[in-house]
């Protein structure tokens, strides 16, 4: 067995029995996740890692009590599930919290497993965990235990054995090799595969809207496109045009979004242009798309000869695909499983609603404006996240 | 005869013509590159830099020829870091024309006559598939340009110090040809030489291969020179060359610290942020250009290599005169799909 850094809780065996018992929406939990949203949400952190503020805004109690209740049902007694544990993805450092804090809010034994490669908002996040830790009951710490270690099928086999929920994050590589390590029979998995993200924008939507308005949608696309490179899965990549002679909308958010983007800093350095212009050229000669432009480091706008076209992999950050569409409902046909979030400009309730019923479940799980795509919410991908983390007991006197 | 005698002004004249003629080829037989050129909107070009490019990499992700498959005569491979493969694919024409010009070019400095030939490489290197294509391919093919051939490590990467002697003995007191990666000449034949007092004063040496690894030791290229010149040796030139343009290498003069292309090929350094060209001293990507490719569209290929143009026609022979400055890094997603690969 290679070694165990021990990150957060107490260290010693992470699968042995515990007498330990939370229960759903634990006060002594609630209180330390509103320990730990005060130091994320203190200035200093959140200006220095602005992920770490929209966490801490998950995390406040208000918001918290809310997932209790939501996790409570009329017809069941509601419980934790037992033990969860959790393969949170190397790059994305703040996820891994809160797939954690709601598993733990509704009561259950959780092992982390935090990735060698995590970022600095991860080291960040430790110190407050730890620092909160320090002044709040022990059983957190017995009950709660974030870890790192190198590859290693034991480890990952034990941890997998002892889990009732297991939460597989990081796309659909990490699915499946920790997907070799069997479950327990009542045992479940939680997948988080990889996923697509589109973006659209109703060219009537746009033409009406003011300069304040068309700035601030740039504003809200640029951080949902630029704040992870593109690369999360709820980054947008292709957008799509919807309307007729859509041309001169697509001019103005091109120029837009590069003085939006160079505004706010997004820099493109030599090695991601490079990369974009790979991946551009690329889609070119496979015939994917009829024109590429490189108007600035920070934009690529490419031009997709038919909407199932449209790149379901990573082109780089600051690309851009478009392609024109008369409705959202001639996007039906192309949205299947892998699609997550679909953000959206211009539109009106109807048209969304149409659009989302239109879809049927078969594919997109997020329908948001721009500035959204990102936000995260417990619920995800298609999961009642709190609910997932539950167990029921019906009672029929 | 020397393929390095054309000024600058003259050689883009000369290639400007060439390489736009090679343009409309490629897109006449090449739908891909035709595509590329289609989707980025191209207009032919007044200058050289100004004629289309292709980034390297694209010859990993993409099969780019301008033959019909019945004329595949050959398909280079290069092994990448992330095990991808650029393949390169040459018609019999192009492989004897690859061949003939690589020849030509290290002649520039060689002499037309073959030479007793050092190998600073083993043997065995040659049995091992996996780092054969790269390594392998270049040893074999520079072999060609010298005759007395010993490997200077036997079958265990040793150092050969019996044959060294034996074919110093033989041929030391006439010029002699070495090759061998840089790295090699430094670690087996430079302190093998000093260490034993081999007089290597009448020997070429042709090395390539990058210098990452020695500048982890903190070696720089002027020191390698210096070092290897107390050993006698003094006609030491460096090259840069890549699978994706076989048979061109743009060649270190005899002064030492600068590359130079031979008349069929040229380089530009691009502005990775405008991606103009950089005016001299400016460093940026290198662009290599040559009018070798005419089996698959590599005639002109943006490198990730960075480099930098210290003059044009100031050096030892006419034309730009440049260095390799290193590799430009990998970008990396890092988003939630980003795998860890050590999950399992």
């Amino acid at each position: 067995m290679s070694t165990i850094r021990y990150r957060f809780g107490a260290e010693g065996d992470l699968t042995a029995p515990s007498d330990d018992r939370l229960t759903v929406g634990d006060p002594r939990v609630i209180d330390f996740l509103g320990k730990l949203a005060r130091k994320l949400l203190v200035p200093a952190v959140a200006r220095r890692h602005p992920e770490l503020g929209s966490l801490g805004f998950f995390l406040r109690p208000a918001e918290l009590h809310r997932v209790v209740k939501h996790m409570q049902h009329e017809d069941a007694l509601v419980f934790p599930r037992g033990n969860v544990f959790h393969v949170p993805p190397a790059n994305v450092d703040t996820i891994f919290v809160y797939s954690w804090a709601l598993s733990a809010l509704a009561g259950n034994h959780n092992v982390v497993r935090i990735s060698e490669r995590s970022a600095t908002a991860a080291d960040t996040i430790l110190g407050a965990l730890n620092e909160v830790l320090a002044e709040s009951d022990p059983i957190i710490g017995r009950t709660q235990r974030m870890v790192t270690y190198g590859r290693d099928d034991a480890i990952t086999g034990a941890l997998s054995k002892w889990a009732d929920v297991r939460v597989i994050w990081g796309g659909d590589n990490t699915v499946e090799a920790i997907r070799k390590h069997p479950l327990r029979p009542s045992a479940r998995d939680l997948t988080f595969p990889d996923r697509t993200s589109w973006a659209a924008l109703s060219a009537d939507g746009w033409r009406a809207a003011d300069p304040a308005q068309k700035r601030a949608a740039v504003l809200g696309f640029t951080n949902d496109a630029y704040w992870f490179d593109q690369a999360a899965c709820s980054s947008p990549r292709t957008v799509f045009l919807v309307g007729t002679d859509t041309s001169d909308v697509r001019e103005e958010f091109i120029e837009l979004l590069i003085e939006v983007s160079g505004q706010r800093g997004w820099e493109i350095d030599a090695a991601m242009a490079v990369e974009k212009r790979v991946n551009a050229y690329g889609l070119a000669a496979t015939g994917a798309i009829s024109s590429m432009e490189f108007p600035a480091n920070s934009v690529t706008a490419m031009s997709l000869i038919t909407v199932p076209d449209a790149p379901r992999h990573w082109i780089g950050a600051g690309a851009f695909p478009f392609a024109e569409v008369g409705s959202l409902l001639d996007l039906v046909p192309a949205m299947n499983r892998q699609d997550q979030t679909f953000s959206h400009f211009g539109f009106s309730a109807e048209q969304l609603r149409e659009f989302g019923l239109a879809l049927g479940g078969r594919g997109v799980d997020r329908i948001v404006p721009f500035g959204q795509a990102l936000t995260f919410g417990s619920l995800w991908d298609g999961y009642d996240l709190p609910r997932e983390f539950t167990r029921l007991t019906t009672l029929s006197v | 005869m020397s393929v390095f005698t054309l000024p600058q002004a003259a050689k883009e004249e000369v290639l400007l013509k060439e390489l736009s003629a090679l343009v409309e080829h490629h897109r006449e037989k090449c739908e891909p590159y035709e595509r590329i050129l289609a989707a980025s909107g191209y207009t032919p070009a007044d200058s050289i830099a100004g004629l289309p490019w292709l980034p390297v990499r694209l010859f990993k992700n993409l099969e780019l020829k301008s033959i019909p498959d019945d004329e595949i005569y050959k398909v280079l491979t290069s092994s990448g870091t992330t095990g991808e493969v650029s393949k390169i694919y040459l018609d019999k024409e192009s492989a004897a024309e690859q061949t003939r010009r690589l020849g030509a070019t290290v002649q520039s400095v060689l002499g037309p006559k073959r030479l007793p030939m050092i190998l600073v490489d083993t043997k065995a290197m040659l049995k091992d598939r996996k780092s054969f294509s790269a390594r392998g391919a270049g040893v074999l093919g520079m072999s060609n340009f010298g005759r007395n051939h010993v490997w200077a490590l036997d079958n265990e990467g040793h150092v050969d110090l019996p044959a060294l002697k034996e074919f110093l003995e033989k041929y030391g007191d006439e010029p002699f040809l070495i090759f061998g990666f840089t790295y090699l000449v430094w670690l087996h034949l430079y302190e093998v030489a000093r260490d034993n007092g081999l007089d290597l004063s009448n020997g070429i040496l042709i090395h390539s291969g990058g210098w990452k690894k020695l500048i982890d030791q903190a070696v720089s290229p002027e020191e390698f020179r210096a070092r290897l010149a107390g050993v006698g040796l003094t006609n030491v030139h460096n090259y840069y060359g890549m699978i994706e343009q076989i048979g061109t290498v743009f060649l270190e003069g005899k002064s030492g610290g600068s590359l130079y292309a031979p008349d069929f090929a040229d380089i530009v350094i691009r502005n990775p942020q405008t991606w103009a060209e950089q005016p001299v001293g400016e460093p940026g990507l290198i662009e290599v250009i040559s009018t070798l490719p005419t089996s698959y569209p590599g005639h002109i290929i943006l490198t990730e290599d960075l480099g930098v143009v210290h003059g044009i026609d100031d050096g030892d022979w006419p034309g730009k005169r440049f260095s390799v400055l290193g590799r430009l890094p990998r970008a990396e997603a890092r988003g939630c799909s980003d795998t860890y690969r050590e999950a399992a």
